[in-house]
């Protein structure tokens, strides 16, 4: 087996993080190389250099079949390096064929040879083992379907290298069997194949090699026989938890929110109960059905099955406005897309969503900007006045906004998804102390976060979601990074 | 990725005074023009003659062209806020007018059960469309299009295609209530029928409505980030819903007042008016893609386009140009902000590219005198 793809200290800075540290990695002919790693720890800042995507920092070195080279994104494709996102992206309305062959029609005189590319496409499929037809419309397809084509489209092109990141996230069983196939079929063919993905027993299923990142570093690189998974997870874990923020505990009062058997969105048969006083923290893989089940208990993703119960009295949240008078908050994952009015003041920000509480129709905006100040201060938000443009706010900053938006409303449970994501670490430390000032004040919050330092100080109970289910939840000494990435990658379950 | 971490002080340090006030390059671009045209007819009368352009009863006389386009574009601006638009307004207002005309002069209901008729169809069907709108992801536009070109065909079946003639049954929404007053200028009579004060009244009532209630801020709110607002706990399929009853409720009352004006029922009646209303909220800066907008502003662009027909008039300028003119009034009003910011971003760049240099130039004499400095030889080094 001879080198096709090598990388030598490979680094990636982003202002203020070091995505990847000395980085050095290889790929052979004909072997499917694993790369494993906790959400963050660089696997996706990795495949972004090799699609050209990203360029790396000063001083690494890229060397396809022994030549030293520089990616970008069309060089990358000129050299045969496929990347299959984990999102599709594919053209719904048009079929098989001109899927495959979009961007790099085969034509004569300008005409389109549609019957010499129907043709390529029915002998890929063929070689692929798929009973596709090559004229199916894309979007009659399941996900799994569409992954096939994706694999076959750079197969069409003479691929050298194809690179999948997580292939196989949301399939059904069967779906991820086909895949798996595929994949040992076209590793016979020579072809190099950089494999990511957050179950286990895939890597072992047709790895052979695994490499494990951490932190943006390269921790171990390991030939799969013979490899045992705790020995992998070890390796993937391994922070010193004494570096964490160091969080004030609050004495837990009776039971504020009760979930059972909670169905719906992804999410399936979540039951537990929530104290005031208390952080549970939600970990799994990105993907696991988290941020969907908080969409259910807000009321803004149908509850399919199930009863929520908040201080004892069955609620029914049919949408996000009964949520917000169920005294229930939601800071959501993406500020900007679903959180914030950009354009708009911190005022008008502050005051939007408490409007679903009060009958008065009169909103004036002096008693906006006068709400507004007032959390400016409260939160030491970091601008002029209460009339700035939210856009004109940092990321932390931003946040406070949108914390000030719930305080406002007076809600007691708190439902925050990735609290500290793109913060810097002064304003994080910030807002996980406004979290503690929540939790003194007798409310009580459900924490999803893929942040495995934030989960394990955070947290008095994590419970761990795989699958859209809960995989178990840990307690006390027992919350380790550990723990928590055996049950979130553990076997699956069929 | 974590994103930037903005450095706490780089606060928008100095902001123009355009960019506080969102209604001021609309107001001075509309001021230039009032300015230009008071200066050519001062200096074609060689200053002998007062403009007649800013007369009274000039004044007045744009007043009432503008009063029921006016009123529509009210409740259009409240439409475009909350990122929708409304393309059937002209025919609407058509149908309306053939529907008060029939009502009193062909099927006998009276005048104000007519009137009443109207308004009320005219909010029946703008609902309707709302809905569609408000409950499935179909574009605005296309609806209403759809909207208008049906409403055409109601129009047309109800009249068969004639027009309605009444007999100044509605002449009490014409009358003047300035009895008596004359201009001092001119010497001419002034006249202020009460569909000039009810547009007045709309647009006040309307201004105040989006910036003081809340459901006012709650449109702009679905106009600037849905998902965020649905998130917020705003009913956001009924807002976008209730803006569009509000439009079927003053197309209804507008084109009542067309109808008293002109004294025909007639399907060319609200033609153009959908441009018009639209090409005034434009200009008075409520942004397309919705979030953006006043009242105040739309006056301006109801007075700014009004207003051009009637100077090109004064000028004595064949009445083809007006359209010239209100198509580049549109463009210059609509593009004015977005060019002044990007000049202003350029000047910012080339005195940032200057200081740059004067730093690099003092850097490096700075080095020649010691060489031991080290930031300077790593200037030199990559310069």
């Amino acid at each position: 087996m001879d080198e096709i793809l090598h990388l030598s200290h490979i680094s990636r800075t982003f202002p203020g993080v070091r995505a990847l540290q000395d980085i050095s990695f290889d790929l052979k002919r004909g072997e499917v190389h694993c790369l494993c790693g906790e959400n963050g720890a660089g696997k996706s800042t990795l495949i972004k250099i090799l699609s050209g995507a990203y360029q790396p920092d000063e001083g690494g070195q890229i060397f396809f079949n022994g030549k030293e080279v520089s990616l970008t994104p069309l060089a990358a494709l000129k050299m045969g390096i496929h990347t299959i996102y984990q999102e599709h992206i594919v053209f719904d309305a048009l079929s098989v064929t001109e899927n495959i062959f979009a961007g790099k029609e085969i034509t004569r005189w300008g005409l389109q040879q549609r019957k010499e590319m129907r043709r390529q496409t029915e002998e890929v499929l063929r070689y692929l083992k798929s009973d596709l037809s090559p004229d199916m419309r894309m979007s009659a397809l399941t996900s799994g379907q569409q992954k096939i084509v994706e694999i076959a489209k750079a197969l069409v092109s003479k691929g050298n290298v194809i690179i999948l990141d997580e292939p196989t996230a949301s399939f059904s069983s069967k779906e991820i069997d086909t895949v798996l196939d595929i994949v040992k079929t076209i590793r016979q063919n020579g072809i190099g194949v950089i494999y990511i993905s957050h179950h286990l027993e895939e890597i072992f299923k047709i790895g052979d090699r695994a490499t494990v990142l951490r932190d943006g570093r390269k921790v171990s690189s390991y030939p799969i026989a013979g490899l045992s998974k705790t020995t992998l997870i070890k390796d993937m874990v391994g922070r010193d938890p004494s570096s964490f923020y160091k969080r004030e505990r609050v004495k837990r009062g009776e039971p504020v929110l009760e979930v059972r058997n909670v169905t719906g969105n992804g999410a399936r048969n979540v039951s537990f109960t929530l104290r005031r006083g208390e952080v549970l923290g939600i970990a799994g893989m990105v993907g696991s059905g988290r941020s969907e089940l908080l969409e259910v208990l807000f009321g803004s993703a149908p509850l399919v099955y199930g009863e929520i119960a908040i201080n004892g009295r069955l609620v029914k949240q049919s949408s996000p406005a009964s949520a917000i008078r169920n005294k229930m908050c939601f800071i959501t994952e993406d500020r900007q897309a679903t959180g914030l009015f950009l354009p708009k003041s911190i005022a008008e920000n502050v005051v939007v969503a408490n409007m679903a509480n009060t009958r008065n129709v009169i909103e004036l905006p002096t008693h906006a900007v006068a709400t507004g100040e007032k959390y400016v201060k409260l939160l030491s938000i970091k601008a002029p006045s209460a009339r700035t443009q939210v856009v004109n706010l940092s990321g932390g900053n931003q946040q406070k906004v949108v914390l000030g938006k719930w305080f406002n409303t007076g809600g007691e449970i708190y439902l925050f998804d990735e609290p500290s994501r793109g913060i810097d670490v002064g304003s994080k430390q910030e807002i996980y102390k406004v979290m503690v000032d929540l939790l003194k004040g007798g409310k009580a919050i459900v924490m999803v976060s893929s942040d495995m330092p934030e989960v394990i100080s955070m947290s008095d109970r994590v419970i761990v979601f795989k699958g859209g289910e809960i995989a178990g939840e840990l307690t006390g000494e027992r919350i380790t990074e550990e723990n928590i990435l055996t049950l979130s990658i553990g076997d699956r379950k069929e | 990725m974590s994103e930037q971490q903005t450095p706490d002080t780089t606060l928008p340090v100095k902001e123009s005074l355009f960019k506080r006030y969102e209604n001021l390059t609309v107001f001075s671009i509309f001021a230039s023009f009032v300015a230009i045209v008071v200066l050519v007819q001062l200096i074609s009368t060689g200053g002998s003659r007062f403009p007649t352009f800013i007369s009274p009863v000039n004044i007045v006389n744009i007043l009432q062209q503008v009063a029921v386009p006016g009123m529509v574009a009210v409740s259009m601006t409240m439409v475009m806020i909350s990122g929708g638009i409304d393309l059937s307004v002209g025919m609407l207002a058509s149908l309306v007018s053939i529907i008060v005309s029939l009502g009193i002069s062909k099927w006998g209901f009276g005048v104000w059960p007519s009137i009443g008729l109207g308004v009320v169809s005219a909010v029946v069907l703008e609902t309707i469309m709302g809905f569609i709108i408000s409950r499935t992801s179909v574009e605005p536009f296309i609806i209403t299009l759809g909207g208008m070109i049906s409403f055409q065909g109601i129009a047309l079946l109800l009249c068969n295609s004639r027009e309605v003639v009444m007999k100044g049954e509605l002449d009490f929404l014409t009358t003047n209530l300035l009895q008596g007053a004359r201009d001092p200028v001119t010497g001419l009579i002034l006249r202020i029928p009460p569909y000039v004060l009810v547009f007045f009244l709309i647009a006040l009532v309307g201004g105040l409505a989006l910036t003081y209630t809340k459901y006012g801020r709650r449109i702009y709110a679905v106009g600037t980030n849905r998902r965020a607002a649905f998130l917020a706990g705003i009913n956001v399929p009924n807002i976008r819903l209730f803006v569009y009853t509000i439009q079927g409720l003053l197309v209804g009352i507008g084109a009542t007042m067309l109808l008293a004006r002109i004294n025909t029922g007639i399907i060319t009646l609200g033609q153009g008016l959908e441009i018009d209303t639209i090409a005034m909220v434009v200009i008075g800066g409520t942004a397309l893609s919705g979030g953006r907008g006043n009242i105040v502003g739309t006056l301006i662009g109801v007075f700014f386009l009004g207003s051009i027909a009637n100077a090109m008039n004064l000028l004595r300028l064949p009445s083809e140009v007006q359209f010239l003119a209100k198509g580049l009034v549109v463009i210059v009003a609509v593009s004015a902000g977005d060019v002044s910011s990007r000049l202003s971003e350029f000047w910012a760049l080339k005195r940032e590219q200057a200081n740059a240099r004067i730093a690099a130039a003092t850097a490096k004499k700075g080095g020649a005198n010691e060489p031991g400095n080290v930031q300077a030889d790593m200037q030199d080094s990559s310069v």
